[in-house]
């Protein structure tokens, strides 16, 4: 990897001095994602800040309408905390499905949200659970915050604290598997909120997370099959877009299938 | 720490403990480390490299250029047999320089190597370098690069061919299929394989100017292979080269022969005076290993009225990559058409096979080498006879099985098949997976909406005769008794240590910590061939069981000496000699007549020459594919193996297993892909699907011994056995569950999205 | 820097830009941990960082400061540990190379479930490769380690 300097403090505010102090900073969290992509050169940063001792970014707690977790909590915490698995159990499926059991013990649910990875898991359940994304400055809704190819509408600098996700009444994750990769070559999160409400996330088959409104429509008017059109339906050495638009209609439907049976 | 009888393998405790020594664990005062310049152009002509910003990079040493390469008197590196048609054409051979010189023919050929203090600098030199490069069209398959304008990699090869090879006799084998009633055709293709063995390819190279020798560390398979082979590259004398490997970590017929940076580690080494380690990325093995596979076999059978085979005929393209390296030609040429007949008795063979160059890495041996791929195509293609022509493809196998009566079996092709029981072991087979109530079990998952099917294989490979005229063993006891034993091949994970360790203590009684194998010791001048074609257990393990017979004769007059008994008294039972109530074991002779300073009496060399073997099986597996997604779910896999005397049988099953899986990595998950361009799409784990823990399924594996007479212990190979049984077997499998919807031919790898659409089309 | 290497502390002088593997292998010379791929998903490099299972190469050594390391060459005590015995009798290992990480692995996902199934196996497996076991004896050493821990407890 390239030379560069590695910066660590427990206070948001020190972490951001840091960045803006210095050139061609990068915020360092679990580093699953980071750390690869510096080993290939294709990132080379003279500055590294890492966030993994900031209390604030470590919580884990919920109120009535959401369950909070810090940016900074890692894969197999979510995977297996007793507080997730009773307040959103998809949302403690979906990170048990991420990686690997090592990978799992370091990588992030805010680094993965603000890498946004199109084949990612976090995107979809943060885009289904009405996701509020706390930064170190604001508020951005999920609906704003994933606006692109590996893009988000983070600002130079900005930092995520904590997601709030809002506790469905009844939710479900189905996800398949790029078999190298272990990344979604499809992935549907599906959560249902009172007075039918409804949002259907797609990960894995198109440029990016998104919700997919004929999903949300076939839910509520129990049909299997919803259309998936979109032009930017991924077609790569793995699936054709005809093979990832099947396995969005499966999963959808074992998804949905999944929620009538929790009845 | 526990006693070493707990473990099972000798070789285990240093390899569970972390005190292996794999090549990159050596390390040396003052080394410097290098990284390779690579083609980042599948195509193309060099007009002008310059190294001179690399040159004044942080901590740079030297450049190893062509040049370098050129004025130290450099061959390109071997070719391997050249293939010779029977009106003596030899083939057009292209041997790939150490570095590239004016042309650059695949992504990854290499071009250079930076040497510097440290990995990171090495790397970032590297960068730096300035190559102006008159991009060609490239070309990535058989088609575009044997038509009528394309681009030509090797002015010596007309149109990218390095020969139309055939053999059999094909005016025989017309007149089959004019007298057949019935007659079938497959074509079956054996994708690009990238075999990854765990332990990334690595060099350390240290010279010495006082004694003008080199030691080099590298994984390889047998000493004196790799030894000719650097010898051939560099001109340096063998008897200067010290090959020190300890372990590798696993090989599969890639790692047998010398590669560029093995020749440059040594210049290097010597040119700049201090010792020199490369150490590959896995992305760099995956553009500079030699691929595997890469086979077409278009095969045609006829037949008779009753379903006896009359005939068979394949016509094969072999792609070589970019130029002939070691094993590729073999491969195409011999390894696919020595056993194409199968276990079957058919009076006419023909084949003919293109052997073709395209702007790929070049192509040499992958675990079983062209065996798997016949047995594959042989396979389906009696599969696919059976089902157009309403034969059961049980009986239609049974009936043109190969007889018991019939041995020796020359198949006039190549290969003289000794043994078999063919009949014995399919029953087997059948008996085992319950083969005769698959029915209900298919009708059971159509209830579920699972498409199930049963696929079998009756496979047969040829093991490897060898390069060596024979195999040697030397045997040395020291004072405590304990007998050390040179051999030429170590192991990359077949447990070679501690299988010889099994053929002495059951010959001549000593115990396992009295018994040292220890591979690859240059000054020990032995002959002997390296591990390849799954030969190293009957071929080295022979000549270590004529040691051991050796020594108890000699042992014999010794005992008589010791006990004062006249010889014809003496009997061995148990590794020892026995008179009366008198008895002396081995250990106790060696430890006797021990004589500080001089040979021990009982040091020999032992010695065999061991022919080929016809290791074989017959494999059931059951499948279950989900129509909706194309997902294939592996019920049972079921295999019934012939490797005659199992010296190690728990050995023996772990090598079905590795190659069952390997099989199953090549059957629904692995494909190296290239794009019309030369990229490698396919560059990392991330896109090239390995098998994992995940993807097992329940494998029974069982063994019937057929006893082979070609070696002294009954062996016959078994290194490669599980993938030339995985491939059909599983194959046969998921055509077996598609039949039903109209699908009768399909390419592996049968990943979800190409099973998927396969249903989709019909 | 400090750290903790199966058990004793080190003091390190290390550079920001380099990762754990470097500092075990090069630097403290333990080389039984091994580098197999540079997509973080072979597992080979894998090591106890505060007793969880982690791959050494996706880690700076800077992101372990502080931290206690356990590799292969500290599993073992004055006997091998149940986990390494039982990767030999059941023939978990061939050549070698992934066997560190596999056992590392193994130690962890024992930790978690005691009495694994095998599909809590092949899932705690998910990122440690084999190319020559065919992973049936792997799954079978993890089997007869979790019995031989369980009855060494009583």
């Amino acid at each position: 990897m390239n030379t560069f300097q590695f910066h660590s403090t427990k206070n948001i505010q020190l972490a951001k001095d840091i960045f803006s102090a210095n050139e061609n900073a990068k915020f360092l969290s679990g580093g699953m994602t980071l750390l690869p992509s510096m080993k290939h050169g294709l990132i080379q940063p003279n500055h590294l800040i890492d966030l993994s001792k900031i209390p604030e970014l470590q919580v884990l707690e919920e109120s009535n309408e959401f369950l909070i977790i810090g940016a900074a909590t890692k894969h197999d915490t979510v995977a297996t905390h007793p507080l997730v698995e009773s307040a959103i159990p998809s949302l403690a499926y979906l990170a048990s499905q991420i990686g690997d059991p090592q990978v799992r013990m370091r990588g992030t649910i805010g680094g993965s949200l603000a890498n946004n990875d199109p084949a990612a898991d976090y995107p979809a359940a943060a885009l289904a659970l009405k996701a509020q994304i706390v930064t170190d400055r604001r508020v951005i809704a999920a609906d704003e915050f994933f606006t692109g190819f590996y893009s988000t509408a983070l600002e130079e600098g900005e930092v995520i604290s904590q997601i709030k996700l809002s506790k469905p009444i009844k939710s479900a994750y189905v996800k398949f598997k790029q078999a190298a990769s272990g990344y979604a070559l499809a992935g549907v999160f599906i959560a249902l909120y009172a007075n039918q409400e409804v949002r259907v996330a797609v990960t894995g088959v198109a440029s990016g997370v998104f919700r997919w409104e004929e999903a949300e429509q076939a839910f509520l008017g129990s049909q299997s099959k919803p259309d998936l059109q979109r032009d930017d339906v991924i077609s790569d050495l793995h699936a054709p877009s005809a093979y990832r638009i099947n396995i969005a209609q499966v999963l959808f439907k074992k998804a949905a299938q999944q929620i009538k049976n929790n009845s | 720490m526990n006693a070493p009888e707990a473990l099972l393998r000798k070789e285990d405790l240093r390899l569970i403990t972390g005190q292996g020594k794999f090549t990159s664990d050596w390390y040396y005062d003052g080394m410097c480390h290098a990284y390779m310049i690579r083609s980042p152009y599948a195509h193309g002509v060099i007009k002008s490299i310059s190294y001179e910003d690399v040159l004044k990079a942080p901590g740079v040493v030297r450049v190893i250029t062509a040049q370098d390469v050129s004025q130290a008197g450099m061959k390109s590196l071997p070719t391997g047999v050249t293939i010779q048609n029977a009106d003596g054409q030899n083939q057009t051979l292209a041997p790939m320089p150490v570095l590239a010189t004016d042309k650059v023919r695949f992504v990854g050929q290499p071009i250079a190597m930076v040497i510097a203090d440290t990995y990171e600098h090495a790397k970032q030199a590297a960068e730096l370098v300035q190559m102006d490069v008159d991009m060609l069209d490239a070309v990535t398959d058989y088609d575009s690069a044997l038509a009528s304008q394309a681009p030509q990699l090797h002015e010596q090869a007309k149109g990218n061919l390095s020969i139309h090879f055939t053999k059999g006799d094909e005016a025989a084998t017309e007149k089959a299929f004019e007298q057949a009633t019935f007659v079938s055709s497959m074509c079956v293709k054996s994708q690009r394989l990238i075999g990854s063995p765990m332990e990334l390819r690595s060099v350390v190279g240290k010279y010495d100017p006082q004694t003008d020798r080199y030691i080099i560390h590298t994984p390889n398979q047998g000493m004196l292979g790799m030894l000719g082979a650097l010898e051939h590259i560099t001109g340096i004398p063998k008897a200067q080269i010290d090959v020190q490997t300890q372990d590798v970590g696993g090989s599969f017929g890639i790692r047998g022969g010398a590669f560029s940076e093995n020749a440059l580690v040594l210049l290097a080494s010597k040119l700049i005076g201090k010792p020199v380690k490369w150490v590959a990325t896995r992305s760099e093995v995956f553009l500079s290993d030699w691929h595997g596979r890469g086979l077409e076999l278009n095969g045609f059978i006829a037949l008779d009225q009753s379903g006896k085979i009359l005939g068979l005929r394949f016509e094969n393209k072999a792609d070589l990559g970019a130029y002939t390296c070691y094993f590729g030609s073999f491969i195409g040429a011999r390894n696919i058409v020595i056993t194409m007949n199968g276990v079957y008795d058919i009076p006419a063979l023909s084949v003919s096979s293109e052997l073709y160059f395209t702007n790929t890495v070049p192509v040499s041996a992958y675990r079983g080498a062209g065996r798997p791929d016949i047995a594959y195509a042989i396979e389906r293609l009696i599969d696919h006879a059976a089902y157009e022509h309403n034969f059961d493809p049980i009986e239609l196998r049974r009936k043109n099985f190969i007889k018991p009566s019939q041995f020796p079996y020359d198949n006039r092709i190549g290969s003289v098949y000794d043994s078999g029981e063919f009949d014995k072991l399919l029953d087997r087979a059948l008996e085992v997976s319950d083969y005769k109530n698959f029915e209900g079990r298919r009708q059971q998952a159509l209830q579920n909406n699972r498409l199930r099917g049963i696929g079998l294989a009756y496979f047969i490979e040829a093991s490897g005769a060898g390069t060596a005229p024979k195999d040697q063993v030397i045997g040395q006891f020291t004072a405590q008794g304990v007998l050390q034993m040179f051999a030429v091949t170590g192991a990359s994970g077949q447990g070679h240590e501690t299988s010889f360790s099994q053929i002495v203590h059951e010959k001549i009684g000593l115990q396992s910590d009295q018994i040292e194998y220890i591979a690859g010791q240059a000054d020990k001048m032995m002959v002997g061939s390296g591990t390849g074609g799954s030969r190293t257990l009957y071929g080295v393990g022979s000549a270590v069981f004529n040691l051991c017979e050796q020594i108890q004769e000699k042992s014999k007059p010794l005992a008589a000496q010791l006990m004062g008994v006249p010889q014809d008294q003496l009997q061995f039972t148990q590794g020892s000699w026995h008179a009366g109530n008198q008895s002396l074991s081995i250990l106790q002779i060696v430890q006797k007549t021990f004589v500080p300073g001089q040979p021990h009496p009982l040091d020999v060399t032992g010695e065999a020459s061991s022919g080929a073997t016809y290791p074989n099986g017959c494999h059931i597996a059951e499948v279950e594919i989900d129509p909706e997604t194309g997902v294939t779910e592996i019920i049972q896999y079921v295999a019934v193996d012939d490797v005659g005397v199992a010296i190690s049988p728990a050995l023996v099953q772990g090598q079905i297993h590795g190659g069952i899986v390997q099989g199953i990595g090549q059957v629904f998950y692995e494909q190296a892909i290239y794009d019309e361009t030369g990229q490698l799409l396919t560059g990392s784990f991330m896109d090239y699907a390995m098998p994992k823990a995940g993807c097992l399924p329940l494998i029974k594996t069982e063994k019937i011994e057929v006893i082979t007479k070609n070696n002294i212990l009954g062996s016959k190979g078994v290194g490669e056995s599980g993938c030339s049984g995985s491939l059909p077997t599983l194959s046969n499998a998921v055509i077996n569950a598609l039949r039903p919807r109209g699908i009768t031919e399909l390419d592996m790898p049968y990943t979800p999205a190409k099973v998927w659409q396969a249903l989709q089309s019909n | 820097m400090q750290l903790t290497i199966n058990g004793q502390i080190k003091d390190l002088a290390v550079q920001d830009n380099m990762l754990l593997i470097e500092v075990i292998r090069d630097q403290l010379q333990l080389t039984g941990t091994h580098n197999g791929c540079d997509t973080t998903q072979c597992g080979c490099c894998t090591v106890l960082m505060d007793q969880v299972a982690v791959k050494s190469c996706t880690i700076l050594a800077r992101q372990a400061e502080g931290s206690s390391i356990q590799t292969i060459e500290g599993l073992a005590g004055s006997q091998l540990h149940p986990v390494q015995e039982a990767f030999s009798q059941e023939h978990g290992l061939q050549c070698g190379y992934c066997t560190p990480g596999m056992i590392m692995s193994t130690v962890y996902l024992l930790q978690r479930y005691p009495n694994p199934t095998d599909d809590q196996i092949k899932e705690g497996l998910a990122g440690n490769i084999c190319r020559c076991t065919g992973y049936v004896n792997i799954i079978k050493a993890v089997q007869s380690a979790a019995k031989k821990i369980q009855e060494a407890k009583v």
